[in-house]
């Protein structure tokens, strides 16, 4: 037990989290940006796994990690633009075209890598570049803060600061709102002149966009390959990261980060003989009592409301 | 007087049903051709990429076509993936006809699985009950598990794909934390259960035909039993109908007297018990024991297989085999062509993309015919609240 809690309190294990957090913050508010405008977005895992690889492979044959960068998030954006086309234009259902999405990624990545490697497992062949780190000036000094929060990879920053520029953007612009309106009900979005199938565009692209990092730092931060289908489920569960965070942008990031400590607790523990399952399974046995508690107490609400209500007019 | 107008109802009535049946005819010959229209077309795709790639693309396609039938074992290698996937298909149309996104069949076919195999390790049971016992504990353990969403989404509101994926995740770490701890004989250095008593073992077809037919079993007749029960259960009773009108429209079954709650918790746990039998299909009789990964992604392929089959149960059967014709020919084409087994998923994501649009195209065709004769929805529709008013009715 002491040693679980030496693990626990060491900086190391700290920094390691905000490291293993920043693959579920990034598609998890691009997972809110596309929930509350009415598109959720299951094809999050499939576009952060093609990010991951175009950024590998792009960065490997241009030797420019930013070459790759792009490229990751213009292909992450042309899926998200197939997922509107079929879903806004062709009124497709689309948990079902993001589901095919999804395994459209999981079957292109691997066999283009086979083609220009050779080997399906990884592209461990080629020579890909890392995403840099960012020294902090001045915080870099102090003995514990400075080893948690400088020298992350810059991707890491780029996510907490996105999270407070997506809460900017969905509670104080004009298109943010616009989104969430359209989202809450998009009859009387329309009603008002709003363009609801141009909001949702707009709210799958910020998606792809934000996925797309997800996938990069994945691929390119704390390592530099791509390896077969290796955001393992992160987009799911960024997914649920979303309704675990009551849909809010800060929610959204502190859950992300419960499941990004479970995550880096499972590795940790893993010297130590606990079974490294039971761990893993913690965040998505939150998950589902948080999704049960979470509508009992809105039943319960509800209901008292309702008693009020009557009360009031007898 | 009376008389007379009541033949002429009768009469009107054979008129109308003869005119229904034709309808019914028409529009699923109009499918059959949709349906393998969208085929060609992925395929033709896959065979453009073949193309672009260059690496021999005509012997490529040919082995991809033509590889399952190539070798006996290799037809083998094709009933045994197929078994599974019918049974997924299975379980994964009930949900949908409701319009449910069920997509728990992976961690109710991993339960099924791991419940068959325990109780044929543990429980010394004689020859026919040592499938019997294991297969009904697995089929009631898939309903049980599958019991969870279903009541989250029914009672509570809860958003299906989320909890069906995150409980999928739970039980797969469950599966490999018993297979890990507590399964796997000492000594060994594979993760992997011992083997199951002989008892417990589907017969294998290669021992029956003495051909080398690789690990199909005799799983098969539960495919032709589930194949059957799902369909009567669908299209002969009345929960199934509720099930389809829940489908149709969730507010007007619920007005209509259907107590939509129950049914639609009612068709997760269902789907749930099938897709075990698929569990125990793969324990059973494919490896005879438990083993890391047994399932691989098989869920969400059975999605595939489903939808190619528009969730009629009894298509489900031939979009598993064409869908598991493909699975197998892609092994072969990248043994012998070195293209990748992977374009077989792109293939899969085409024909799931035109599928959902075609639903579009049907739609629009649907509304354009206002008269509402010759589209295939509203014959449908029309014919689905002529027949059961008597069933609402019980229900009110």
């Amino acid at each position: 037990m002491e040693s679980v809690l030496q693990v626990i309190f060491s900086a190391v294990f700290v920094s390691t989290i905000l490291r293993v957090s920043t693959p579920l913050i990034l598609p998890a508010l691009g997972g809110l940006i596309a929930e509350l405008g009415g598109v959720p977005n299951i094809a999050l895992e499939g576009m952060m796994l093609t990010a991951a690889c175009a950024g590998v492979l792009v960065s490997a044959y241009t030797q420019s990690e930013w070459l790759g960068l792009l490229a990751g998030v213009l292909l992450a954006e042309i899926m998200a633009l197939i997922l509107g086309f079929f879903h806004l234009n062709l009124k497709a259902d689309i948990i079902l075209v993001g589901l095919a999405l999804n395994i459209l990624a999981s079957g292109a990545t691997i066999f283009v890598v086979y083609l220009l490697t050779g080997d399906k497992g990884s592209s461990s062949k080629l020579v890909s570049l890392q995403m840099p780190t960012v020294d902090i000036p001045f915080i870099k000094d102090i003995p514990v803060l400075g080893e948690i929060l400088s020298g992350q990879n810059l991707l890491t920053y780029v996510a907490f600061i996105a999270t407070g520029l997506v809460w900017l953007f969905l509670y104080r612009t004009r298109p943010g709102i616009h989104v969430r309106a359209v989202g809450e009900n998009p009859d009387a979005a329309r009603s008002v002149g709003i363009n609801v199938t141009a909001m949702r565009y707009l709210a799958l692209l910020m998606s792809g966009f934000l996925a797309a990092l997800g996938g990069i730092h994945l691929s390119m931060g704390y390592v530099k390959f791509f390896q077969r289908d290796m955001t393992a489920g992160r987009g799911f569960i960024a997914l649920a990261a979303v309704y675990l965070g009551a849909k809010h942008p800060v929610g959204t990031l502190i859950a992300a980060v419960v499941f990004g400590a479970a995550d880096a607790l499972s590795i940790q523990l893993g010297n130590l003989k606990i079974p490294s399952q039971l761990v893993q399974m913690i965040p998505y046995v939150v998950t589902v009592a948080s999704l049960i508690l979470y509508a009992v107490v809105r039943k319960r609400q509800a209901a008292a409301r309702q008693r009020k209500f009557q009360q009031a007019s007898l | 007087m009376v008389d007379t107008s009541a033949i002429t109802l009768s009469e009107n009535r054979a008129v109308e049903r003869a005119r229904i049946r034709k309808e019914r005819v028409r529009s699923s010959l109009i499918d059959l051709i949709v349906t393998l229209g969208t085929i060609m077309i992925a395929l033709l795709i896959g065979f453009i990429v073949t193309l672009a790639v260059g690496k021999e693309p005509i012997k490529a396609y040919t082995a991809l076509l033509t590889g399952p039938l190539s070798q006996v074992n290799r037809l083998g290698n094709w009933i045994q993936d197929a078994t599974t996937l019918i049974l997924i298909g299975l379980s994964v149309s009930i949900a949908f006809q409701a319009r449910q996104f069920n997509l728990g069949a992976e961690g109710s076919l991993l339960v099924g699985a791991l419940t068959a195999a325990v109780v044929a390790l543990y429980v010394p049971l004689p020859p026919v009950l040592g499938i019997v016992v294991p297969l009904l504990a697995a089929m009631t353990a898939g309903f049980l598990v599958a019991l969870i969403p279903g009541w989250m989404k029914a009672y509570l509101n809860a958003n299906e794909v989320v909890s069906t994926l995150m409980i999928n995740a739970i039980i797969a770490n469950l599966y490999q934390y018993l297979l890990i701890n507590f399964l796997t004989p000492e000594g060994d250095n594979v993760r992997r259960s011992a083997l199951l008593p002989a008892t417990s073992a589907f017969p294998l077809l290669a021992d029956i035909f003495n051909a080398n037919l690789g690990r199909a079993n005799l799983a098969i007749v539960l495919v032709l039993i589930a194949v059957i029960a799902v369909w009567v259960l669908m299209r002969r009773t009345s929960f199934g109908y509720e099930v389809r009108m829940i489908g149709a429209n969730e507010k007007f079954a619920r007005y209509g007297g259907i107590n939509t709650r129950r049914v639609i918790m009612l068709s997760f746990a269902i789907g749930g018990a099938v897709a075990a039998i698929g569990g125990v299909h793969l324990a059973l009789g494919v490896h005879n024991r438990l083993i890391l990964g047994i399932s691989a992604g098989l869920g969400f392929e059975g999605i595939v297989v489903a939808m190619l089959a528009r969730n009629n149960p009894l298509l489900v059967p031939i979009t598993g085999l064409f869908y598991s014709y493909l699975r197998i020919g892609g092994d072969i084409m990248e043994r012998t062509a070195s293209v990748g087994a992977e374009i077989v998923q792109v293939i899969q994501a085409v024909i799931i993309l035109l599928i959902t649009a075609q639903f579009v195209i049907e739609f629009v065709r649907a509304r354009r015919n206002t008269s509402g004769t010759s589209s295939s929805r509203t014959a449908a529709v029309s014919d689905a609240t002529a027949v059961p008013s008597e069933q609402s009715r019980r229900n009110i």
